[in-house]
C-alpha cells in the first residue's frame, strides 16, 4: 500500500473519529468546554455549559426551528422584566404582520436580531451586537424618519442615539417626563430614599418577640453562648422565628427540644430561607448572584436521555456512562470565576443567603455595604468610602441623620418595592444596573433632579470616583424636550 | 408592568377568538364575516371599559383621571390604550388573527397608516363611514383584511385628539370618524 493510500486512510479515519467526538459530546453527553464556539457574554458565561438552557431545539431541528427556540428561552429568562420596564420595542408590537415591513430591517420579534452569543470581538455592553447606529435601520424614513418626526434631530447622527434613548428602557427618559422633572436643584431639600426609610423603621409587632431564655435547640448549640445571644438581639428573635424554624423545620411547629435535636440541621440551605423570604430568594436567582439558582437552567444531561433523543435504547457499562456523562454543574456562583475584579481573600467563597446575611448578627444592615466590599475590589467600591453617600451612610447609622438618608451599596444596586403597604429588596441587583437609566426612577431621583441625574450617569469617571463631585458631563434631553414643548403647535405637524 | 391576570385575560380571549375563528371557517362561514366577530367582540369590550369605567369614574364620580402616562399619574389608561394593550398581548399569543387602531391623523406616527391597503382601507372609512373589505400580501403572507371605522364617541377622545401636542388634527367633533379599527387573517 502506497504512502499516500495510508496518509489518506489515517486522514479519514481521523476525521470520523473526531466528528463521532463531536457528535457524542453534542447529542449523547460529555464535557463540552471543547465546543464553545467563543467566550460567552458577562451574565451567561456562569451557565455556558449547560447548553440546552438556550439551545433548547431537538438535535436536528431546522434552522428556523432552532432559531425561534433559542429566542423563546430568551424570553423564559428575561420578558417579564422587560414586560416590567414598559419595553419601548417588545417583541408583541412587532409580530403584527402589519410590522412586517420591518422585519427585513431590523427584526425586532427575535432577540438574537441585537444579541448574540459567542461573538466577544463585537459585543458591546449589554450584550449588544449590532453597530452603535443601529437605529438608522427603522428611524431614517418614512412616517418614522426621526430627522422629520423630530426636527431638532436633524443634525443628529445615528450613531449618538444611546446617548439619550435607550432601545428597551426608556421610562425615565420619554418626553413629557422630561419636561415635568425640569428646572428641578440637584439636590433635593430633604433628600430622603423614602421605600428605604420605610423599610428600615419597620419593626415587628413588640408582642412576636422571643428572649435567649425561650431558645429551642440541641444542648450542644445552646453551649455556644455568643450565637445564642447574637440570635437573641436580631430580627429573627424579635419577629419570633425560633432556632428550629430555620434548623429543624420539621420540627419547628411543636417546638419540643427533643425532637429539634433529631431534626437538627446544623447549616440550613436557602430552601429554610425561602419559607419566610420568599420574594427574596426568588429575585436573588434572577441576578448574577444567584443565577445559577435560575429554574430555567438546564439540568446535565445523562448519556441515556442523550441516546433516546436519537432513537437508541441501550444500556451503557458504568465507564461509559460516568465518561459521557456531563460534568456536575456548580450549583452556587463563585467569586473566584465573576469577571469583575474581586478581592484575593474572598475568591475561595461561594454565594448563597449567607454569605452576605449573618442569620444570627444583630447588625441587619452589614449586607448592605460590607458584605458587598468584602468581594467586590474595583475602584467604584473602594472610592464608596469616604464618599459622600457613604458619609450619609454613616450618619444615618450613627443615628445622627433619618432613616432613608444614608444610601449604601443596597441602596442603589438592590431595587425596593412596595407591594400592598409591604416593601420588599429586590436580591436581583443587576434589575437596574444596565442601562444605568433604570436607576433614575426607583434610586436617584427621591434625593435628586432629574437633570443631575442624567448628567451623572452620563459620567463614566464620575461613577468609577462613586460621585464624588458634580458631572463634567451635559445630557441636553431635557433642554430639547422643553423646546420642542414650547414651540407653537404648527410647528410640531 | 402588566398584571398576569391581564395577560391571562388576553390570552383566553385570544383563545376564544381563535376558536371561534377556526370553528367559523371549518363551517365554511367568509373571512369578512369572522372579521366580523372579532370586531364586534374587542369592540364591544372597550365600549364597556370606556362607559362603565373611564366615563364613570372621570367623569361621574370624578374619582379618578385618565392618562396616557396612567402608571406615573396613578390613573386609568386611555380606552384607546386599553386596546392597543389587548391587541399586542393577542399578537403574543397567536398568529390566527391580530387586530390594530391606526388613523389617518395618528397622535403616534407609528399608529399610522403603514401599508397600502391600511391607506386605502382609513381613507374609505373616513369618507364613508362604512366598513372596508380586502386582501393583501405581508411578509410572504396573504391576509385578509378588514378595517372599521372608529368614532369619537366620547368627549375623553375629543379632547385628547384636539389638544395633545402630537395630534395632527385639532378640529374633531364628537360623532366624527377619527380612525379605524384594521383585523387581519392569514387566508393561507
Amino acid at each position: 500500500m502506497s504512502r499516500n493510500v495510508l496518509l489518506t486512510l489515517a486522514a479519514t479515519v481521523g476525521t470520523l473519529i473526531a466528528v463521532s467526538i463531536v457528535v457524542v459530546l453534542m447529542v449523547v453527553g460529555g464535557d463540552r468546554r471543547v465546543l464553545l464556539v467563543g467566550a460567552t457574554t458577562d451574565a451567561h458565561h456562569q451557565l455556558e455549559l449547560a447548553c440546552e438552557t438556550c439551545h433548547s431545539a431537538p438535535a436536528f431541528a431546522d434552522a428556523e426551528a432552532a432559531e425561534e427556540a433559542l429566542n423563546k428561552t430568551c424570553r423564559d429568562c428575561h420578558e417579564d422584566a422587560l414586560d416590567d420596564n414598559d419595553d419601548s420595542h417588545s417583541r408583541k408590537r412587532f409580530r403584527s404582520p402589519r410590522m412586517a415591513a420591518y422585519w427585513e430591517k431590523l427584526d425586532a420579534r427575535f432577540c438574537t436580531t441585537c444579541h448574540v452569543e459567542h461573538r466577544p470581538e463585537i459585543t458591546r455592553e449589554s450584550a449588544v451586537t449590532v453597530a452603535m447606529d443601529f437605529c438608522v435601520a427603522c428611524h431614517s424614513e418614512g412616517d418614522q424618519d426621526i430627522r422629520t418626526v423630530r426636527p431638532s434631530h436633524a443634525g443628529v447622527t445615528f450613531d449618538t442615539c444611546a446617548n439619550c434613548h435607550n432601545y428597551h428602557d426608556n421610562r425615565a427618559l420619554y418626553e413629557d417626563f422630561l419636561v415635568r422633572h425640569a428646572g428641578q436643584p440637584w439636590l433635593k431639600a430633604e433628600p430622603v430614599h423614602a421605600l428605604s426609610a420605610q423599610h428600615r423603621a419597620w419593626e415587628p409587632p413588640a408582642e412576636s418577640a422571643i428572649g435567649r431564655s425561650e431558645a429551642v435547640a440541641p444542648a450542644s448549640a445552646l453551649a455556644d453562648p455568643s450565637t445564642i445571644d447574637h440570635w437573641a438581639g436580631s430580627g429573627h428573635a424579635a419577629a419570633g422565628v425560633n432556632c428550629a424554624h430555620c434548623h429543624a423545620p420539621d420540627a419547628a411547629e411543636n417546638n419540643l427540644q427533643k425532637e429539634v435535636g433529631e431534626s437538627w440541621i446544623h447549616v440550613p440551605t436557602a430552601s429554610v430561607c425561602r419559607d419566610c423570604h420568599r420574594q427574596e430568594v426568588r429575585t436573588f436567582a434572577l441576578g448574577r448572584h444567584g443565577m445559577r439558582q435560575h429554574p430555567q437552567i438546564a439540568k446535565p444531561r445523562t448519556p441515556e436521555t442523550g441516546l433516546a433523543s436519537l432513537g437508541v435504547d441501550a444500556v451503557l457499562p458504568e465507564a461509559v456512562t460516568a465518561w459521557l456523562s456531563d460534568p456536575a454543574p456548580p450549583t452556587q456562583m463563585r467569586a473566584a470565576e465573576a469577571r469583575l475584579p474581586m478581592r484575593d481573600d474572598a475568591r475561595a467563597g461561594s454565594l448563597d443567603c449567607g454569605t452576605c446575611h449573618e442569620p444570627h448578627a444583630v447588625d441587619i444592615e452589614h449586607a448592605a455595604v460590607e458584605a458587598c466590599a468584602s468581594c467586590h475590589d474595583d475602584p467604584h467600591t473602594r472610592a464608596y468610602f469616604g464618599g459622600p453617600h457613604h458619609a450619609l451612610w454613616l450618619a444615618e447609622r450613627a443615628g445622627e441623620a433619618a432613616p432613608g438618608t444614608g444610601v449604601s451599596c443596597a441602596t442603589c444596586h438592590m431595587v425596593k418595592s412596595k407591594r400592598r403597604g409591604k416593601v420588599t429588596t429586590s436580591h436581583n441587583q443587576n434589575e437596574n444596573l444596565r442601562p444605568n437609566e433604570k436607576m433614575i426612577r426607583p434610586v436617584c431621583l427621591d434625593c435628586h433632579g432629574l437633570d443631575f441625574a442624567l448628567d451623572a450617569l452620563a459620567d463614566v469617571d464620575l461613577i468609577v470616583g462613586n460621585f464624588e463631585g458634580k458631572p463634567d458631563v451635559h445630557v441636553e434631553s431635557i433642554e430639547w424636550a422643553i423646546r420642542r414643548a414650547e414651540a407653537p403647535a404648527d410647528a410640531l405637524r | 408592568m402588566t398584571p398576569k391576570f391581564v395577560r391571562r385575560a388576553a390570552v383566553g380571549l385570544g383563545a376564544a377568538l381563535t376558536l371561534a375563528a377556526t370553528g367559523a371557517e371549518d363551517a365554511g362561514v367568509p373571512h369578512a364575516k369572522v372579521a366580523d366577530m372579532i370586531y364586534s367582540v374587542v369592540s364591544a369590550d372597550r365600549s364597556v371599559y370606556t362607559r362603565m369605567v373611564v366615563e364613570r369614574l372621570t367623569i361621574e364620580e370624578e374619582a379618578i383621571e385618565a392618562s396616557e402616562h396612567f402608571e406615573d399619574d396613578v390613573a386609568l389608561p386611555l380606552p384607546a390604550q386599553m386596546f392597543r394593550f389587548g391587541a399586542e398581548l393577542v399578537a403574543d399569543e397567536t398568529e390566527d388573527f391580530s387586530y390594530s387602531l391606526l388613523s389617518l391623523h395618528p397622535i403616534n406616527s407609528k399608529n399610522g397608516p403603514g401599508t397600502d391597503l391600511e391607506q386605502e382601507g382609513l381613507r374609505f372609512v373616513l369618507d364613508n363611514e362604512e366598513n372596508f373589505y380586502g386582501e393583501e400580501e405581508l411578509g410572504g403572507q396573504r391576509y385578509f383584511a378588514a378595517v372599521y371605522p372608529d368614532f369619537a364617541v366620547s368627549e375623553a377622545c375629543v379632547d385628547c385628539h384636539n389638544n395633545h401636542k402630537d395630534s395632527p388634527r385639532t378640529d374633531i367633533e364628537l360623532g366624527d370618524v377619527i380612525g379605524g379599527v384594521v383585523i387581519r387573517i392569514p387566508m393561507e
